[in-house]
């Protein structure tokens, strides 16, 4: 995010037409001014986070800062880690990623978030690892891998997501680092939590991307039981089309546990599963399918429908001896 | 087909004459603020005579896929690409409108999230991640958002009776000070 632009005049005023506004009529260097409390020796927890949520308002409303000012900003948020009130670290985590600080000014605050990713409270120990991986450059990541690596395995479901997420950003950058903790990621399938279920394959994808032969091992691998996530669900089925494309041998074995999600409360999950099936699915499994998605055809809306008939019809062609059954089912939706 | 982890593009929160309460963009697809100003008033000009109040909407605009819900003067909106699954967007707009239901106590108007924006917008962090979903569930979402405990993956329906006194208590005195 951009913050580098000189303003037109030097003093903007935020236009709120609603008077009952807490940000009516404010100003933004008079907010920048307020920021001062930062360096109070007794800080106030609750006024710094005011300040904070009114800097935070004039960036969420397109307000530009000058380059100074933003700097201005960041060291006086520095100061605040001094105080232990668990609201005001929080938004001090939210300002310091918003503000993206650069290289030279992250090291101010590294120590500080690095005391914070080995915190015995988990919501400071996954805020800090977002934010250290997200200000992070190679060096600082050489220091902290190990700590990312554990937080990967970490019991805590909010820690371990933080740390997936974050490799999953980081795979951008640093791709053999990230690569480097295949092993942490395949333990944690340990985790019942939903949302590390998704974050934990979703990384495996994309480490595995190039490598087709894994994939079909990791797909296969995890159709066989304990998904239980929806949205877990959703990216296997997404990875096993993508899959039956190039080795579809190795994904008739996922077919039959794909048929299972077609039952699945979660909408999304036994839509993608249908359509998935009805691309994959060969010639003797046809009529079974029918079957079974007569029911489901009748509660879905019409766009799944029009997908739905779409893929019959390029069963039709596929299997031409099954085109009789497959008009029988049309005429019947 | 694209099998890439599903993708947030933006969230946004104007209120009842289009203009921003809240937003946050994860994606590069509307560089400078220009472009960004001018998707939220095509977004919000579409789907001004939409009656999104009991359940959620879905359409298709500029390329985009928007999920949107609207409650008094507030207008919630989910982007993702035209590529991504629906539902799944949708379950980020229901996880991020209930979360602030749970935070405002149930009173959601512009005002009082103005009031309240810190909570609001911890909320949208705790959801998405560099646009990639970080939660779903919104007491989870709500409860990590107070940060009640040491354990913080207590969520808030699940806290014990002296937690939520506590919750209570900070909800008074910050309602006091403003």
């Amino acid at each position: 995010m951009t913050l580098v632009q000189p303003p037109l005049k030097k003093d903007d005023d935020v236009e709120d037409d609603s008077e009952y506004s807490p940000f009516y009529g404010i100003e933004r260097s008079a907010v920048l001014q307020e920021a001062r409390v930062f360096n109070d020796r007794e800080l106030d927890a609750r006024r710094c986070t005011q300040v904070i949520t009114k800097v935070l308002y004039f960036i969420n409303q397109g307000v530009s800062f000058t380059q100074k000012e933003v700097t201005d900003v960041f060291f006086a948020t520095t100061k605040l880690f001094q105080s232990n009130d668990i609201g005001l670290r929080r938004m001090v985590y939210l300002i310091i990623k918003e503000i993206s600080p650069s290289n030279d000014e992250v090291i101010i605050v590294t120590s500080s978030l690095m005391k914070d990713m080995n915190s015995k409270t988990n919501l400071y120990r996954a805020n800090a690892i977002r934010v250290l991986c997200r200000i992070t450059d190679g060096g600082l990541l050489g220091q902290i891998e190990l700590h990312l690596k554990q937080a990967v395995v970490d019991k805590s479901p909010v820690v371990s997501s933080a740390a997936l997420v974050s490799g999953i950003h980081l795979l951008q950058s640093y791709p053999e680092i990230v690569k480097g903790w295949s092993n942490e990621v395949y333990e944690a399938v340990h985790s019942k939590a939903s949302l590390v279920q998704f974050h934990r394959l979703s990384l495996l994808h994309q480490i595995r991307r190039n490598d087709r032969l894994a994939l079909s091992k990791l797909v296969s691998g995890l159709t066989k039981g304990g998904v239980q996530s929806p949205l877990a669900k959703c990216l296997l089925i997404r990875y096993t089309t993508q899959i039956a494309q190039f080795h579809p041998l190795a994904v008739a074995s996922c077919n039959v546990d794909l048929e299972s999600f077609i039952s699945d409360q979660n909408r999304s999950a036994a839509t993608l599963a249908i359509t998935t099936l009805l691309k994959t699915g060969n010639e003797s499994s046809v009529e079974r399918l029918m079957r079974q998605i007569t029911n489901f055809v009748s509660d879905i809306g019409d766009e799944f429908k029009i997908m739905v008939v779409d893929a019959i019809r390029s069963l039709c062609l596929k299997f031409p001896q099954k085109c009789r059954s497959l008009m029988n089912f049309l005429s019947s939706i | 087909m694209d099998v890439s982890t599903p993708l947030i593009k933006n969230v946004l929160l104007l209120d009842s004459e289009g203009k921003r309460v809240a937003v946050k963009y994860y994606s590069d697809d509307w560089p400078k603020l220009a472009d960004k100003l001018a998707y939220e008033k095509s977004v919000f000009t579409k789907t001004q005579r939409s009656i999104a109040r009991s359940e959620a909407e879905i359409g298709m605009f500029d390329g985009y896929i928007v999920v949107y819900k609207f409650i008094s003067d507030l207008h919630f909106y989910v982007t993702g690409g035209e590529d991504e699954n629906e539902l799944i967007v949708a379950t980020v707009l229901q996880g991020f409108f209930d979360a602030v239901g749970l935070l405002l106590r149930n009173n959601v108007d512009k005002k009082s999230v103005l009031e309240n924006l810190d909570l609001v917008l911890l909320c949208l962090d705790e959801i998405i991640d560099g646009g990639i979903i970080l939660e779903t569930d919104a007491n989870v979402i709500a409860g990590r958002v107070s940060m009640r405990g040491a354990d913080a993956d207590v969520p808030l329906s699940e806290q014990t009776l002296a937690q939520a006194l506590a919750t209570a208590k900070e909800h008074f005195a910050r309602s006091l000070l403003k």
